[in-house]
């Protein structure tokens, strides 16, 4: 008799990994090579994947290497200016088609044994074609590479193999109306300052992935030297950090997450007055969002929504994530001088195995910043998120704490605690959609994180 | 700022500082202890070596093909992008309480190795380039990150010793292998 799909082979049913009436997870699930193997198939072989911006590769035959959880595969641009994706995998036997991270080539050929392939990943032919070396059992047509779905959303390049599967807008559900606040609001849009950071941690994916839904709260520890020497340390003694921990958090069934942090504080100090006597436009006049200037804030009003520039200019989506594996970082930075830079970045955390995960940073900026904020942004971001950030050298290295943690066989057994339960709701006059809670940074968009994996780990085919 | 370390490289070539002479040899102490004030975690010391002009910078590496090779070094988002400024509030960070990327201190040793020394069109500046393998290791790892790659740098007389005015690190792996560069190379 063959178990239960949802059975692991000792017998655990992965449905009890997770507690939902006290809101726990089990550490096993950071640290077991068959939970791992699930989850390539059940989330990585299922949800849509951000693979990087368009602009990494703006010309015909341009094409990047990225990953697909545990699959490489090569996205292109094709000479009609689609993106396609494409498993990296030549279906003669199975050698890697391409081995160079980047580069231009209107045609793939395996270095093996020269299988060739257009850059939309069809198949072009093989070589000494009179005598057709890649036989006459199946047509050319049937030997293409394999093609993933693919979208793009404000430049973003997603890719899934669920070919049937939810549209992208679907996946991001209500979050998108947040997303589109920070990805689809000027006239130009996006581009990459340069190919992402890469860099390994020996960590589960999932201990970042889950403090990507929008870990507020471990700002406060984990990154407390802000306070102490940074940007947001107080004249006299003490930290602003935890008044930073006030906004609204957004939440998504889709695991989702957004924490919109107020932004009032900030414009009082600006301009000694408070945001409610300051119109619309004035607020985000005085305080941008990230890359945009006093001059190209009048675009914002062509991409949103009234509803969705009062939120720009009052609780701006600022840190989060995107299941199952992206964080982004929309802050803003004050400045020694009183001023405010703004940093703009995105991750994801590739699985390596159980205990491994390699961090992907991208740099954003707004195309049509001027340059020479533009480098002020890329240092600021630099400095403080990624490989050397500041910020995130801590994350870094509390990651691989939490996986060796999961492999103890008592410690395995130990849960992690979402219990920090919002009891308020969406801040009075909100106008924005999906779960929302205002107030100080709770557990709710992690744990609802927590609820899609199960959900997707325990779905019927 | 100027990222043309490659052409400064070639240009330098052609005034080389002789191996074991005077110059030289003060240039390879000053590396050596420079290597073992950060090795020794004295980074506020480090600090006082660095020129207020400092430009620090890591690009990321990218696997390119041979012809595309010149490519391989990328320096429109890098690893590291510092200056004087931004390095002064990194050794703040670390010396302050709550830096916990480094504290507890990874077990750092540098090797520098295969120095050249070059003079510049500057009679008080040389050009140094030297091999890097740094080891890190942190807990109970059995294993140490290690650290590779080729250090470009422009060292100012300052007095009896110099000042470190420019340094880029061009790093062997396209995906590093250490989960941070909470440490200085």
């Amino acid at each position: 008799m063959s178990r239960n799909k949802n059975e692991l082979a000792d017998g655990t049913n992965i449905a009890d990994l997770v507690r939902i009436d006290t809101r726990e997870v089990q550490m096993r699930t950071l640290e077991d090579r068959e939970i791992y193997e699930l989850e390539q198939e059940r989330l990585f072989g299922k949800t849509w994947l951000m693979l990087g911006h368009e602009s990494e590769i703006p010309n015909s035959n341009d094409f990047v290497l990225r990953y697909m959880g545990d699959d490489s595969v090569i996205v292109t641009r094709t000479k009609d200016g689609e993106v396609h994706v494409s498993l990296n995998v030549c279906p003669h036997r199975g050698m890697k088609i391409c081995t160079t991270e980047a580069g231009n080539s209107p045609v793939h050929t395996c270095i093996y044994h020269g299988w060739a392939f257009r850059s939309n990943g069809d198949f072009l032919g093989s070589p000494i074609e009179k005598e057709c070396m890649h036989g006459k059992i199946m047509e050319k047509e049937e030997l293409g590479l394999r093609k993933a779905r693919v979208t793009l959303y404000g430049g973003l390049i997603f890719a899934t193999w669920n070919l049937e599967g939810e549209s992208f807008d679907e996946f991001l559900g209500d979050a998108k109306w947040y997303y589109d606040l920070m990805f689809c609001r000027s006239d130009a849009g996006m581009e990459v300052a340069g190919p992402p950071q890469r860099f390994i941690v020996r960590a589960n994916w999932k201990t970042a992935g889950e403090q990507s839904a929008a870990d507020g709260f471990h700002t406060l520890m984990l990154h407390r030297w802000l306070g102490e020497v940074g940007n947001y340390k107080k004249e006299g003694a003490g930290s602003d950090l935890a008044e930073e921990m006030y906004g609204a958090e957004v939440s998504s069934p889709h695991g989702h997450a957004l924490r919109c942090i107020d932004l009032a504080r900030k414009i009082r100090r600006l301009t000694g007055k408070e945001p409610s006597e300051l119109s619309l436009e004035e607020k985000l006049r005085i305080l941008p969002p990230p890359g945009m200037t006093a001059e190209t804030v009048d675009q914002l009003k062509n991409n949103l929504t009234d509803d969705q520039m009062e939120v720009l200019a009052w609780m701006p989506p600022q840190v989060g994530g995107m299941f199952p594996n992206i964080v982004f970082a929309f802050i803003y930075i004050p400045q020694p001088d009183g001023t405010v830079i703004g940093s703009m970045a995105l991750h994801t955390y590739v699985p390596k195995g159980p205990d491994k995960l390699e961090f992907m940073n991208w740099v954003l900026v707004e195309k049509d910043t001027p340059p020479e904020l533009k480098e002020q942004m890329v240092k600021q971001t630099l400095n403080l998120l990624g490989t050397s950030g500041m910020v995130e050298q801590d994350d870094s290295d509390t990651w691989p704490q939490m996986t060796i943690s999961a492999k103890g066989p008592q410690g395995s057994k130990s849960t992690m605690k979402y219990q920090a339960i919002y009891e308020t709701s969406k801040p009075k006059g909100w106008p924005g959609p999906g779960i929302v809670n205002e107030g100080f940074t709770k557990d709710d968009t992690q744990w609802h994180w927590w609820l899609y994996w199960l959900e997707l780990m325990t779905a019927e085919k | 700022m100027t990222h043309d370390v490659e052409q400064s490289v070639m240009d330098a070539m052609r005034a080389p500082v002789a191996i074991g002479s005077e110059r030289y040899n003060t240039i390879l102490t000053f590396l050596y202890h420079e290597a073992s004030l950060l090795d020794n975690l004295k980074i506020s010391e480090w600090g006082n070596i660095l020129a207020t002009d400092l430009l620090y910078n890591i690009p990321i590496r990218h696997t390119r093909s041979s012809r595309d090779n010149a490519m391989s070094v990328v320096r429109t988002c890098q690893h590291m992008l510092d200056d004087y400024r931004s390095m002064l509030g990194r050794i703040m960070r670390l010396e302050g309480n709550s830096a916990w990327a480094e504290d507890p201190p990874s077990r750092v040793r540098r090797f520098i190795t295969n120095v050249l020394v070059y003079e510049t069109d500057k009679a008080d500046e040389f050009l140094v380039v030297s091999n890097m393998l740094v080891t890190r290791n942190r807990f109970d790892d059995d294993q140490y990150d290690l650290i590779s790659g080729v250090r470009t740098d422009i060292l100012r007389l300052d007095e009896a010793s110099y000042k470190l005015a420019r340094r880029e690190i061009i790093l062997d792996q396209a995906v590093l292998g250490t989960p941070n560069l909470g440490i200085f190379l």
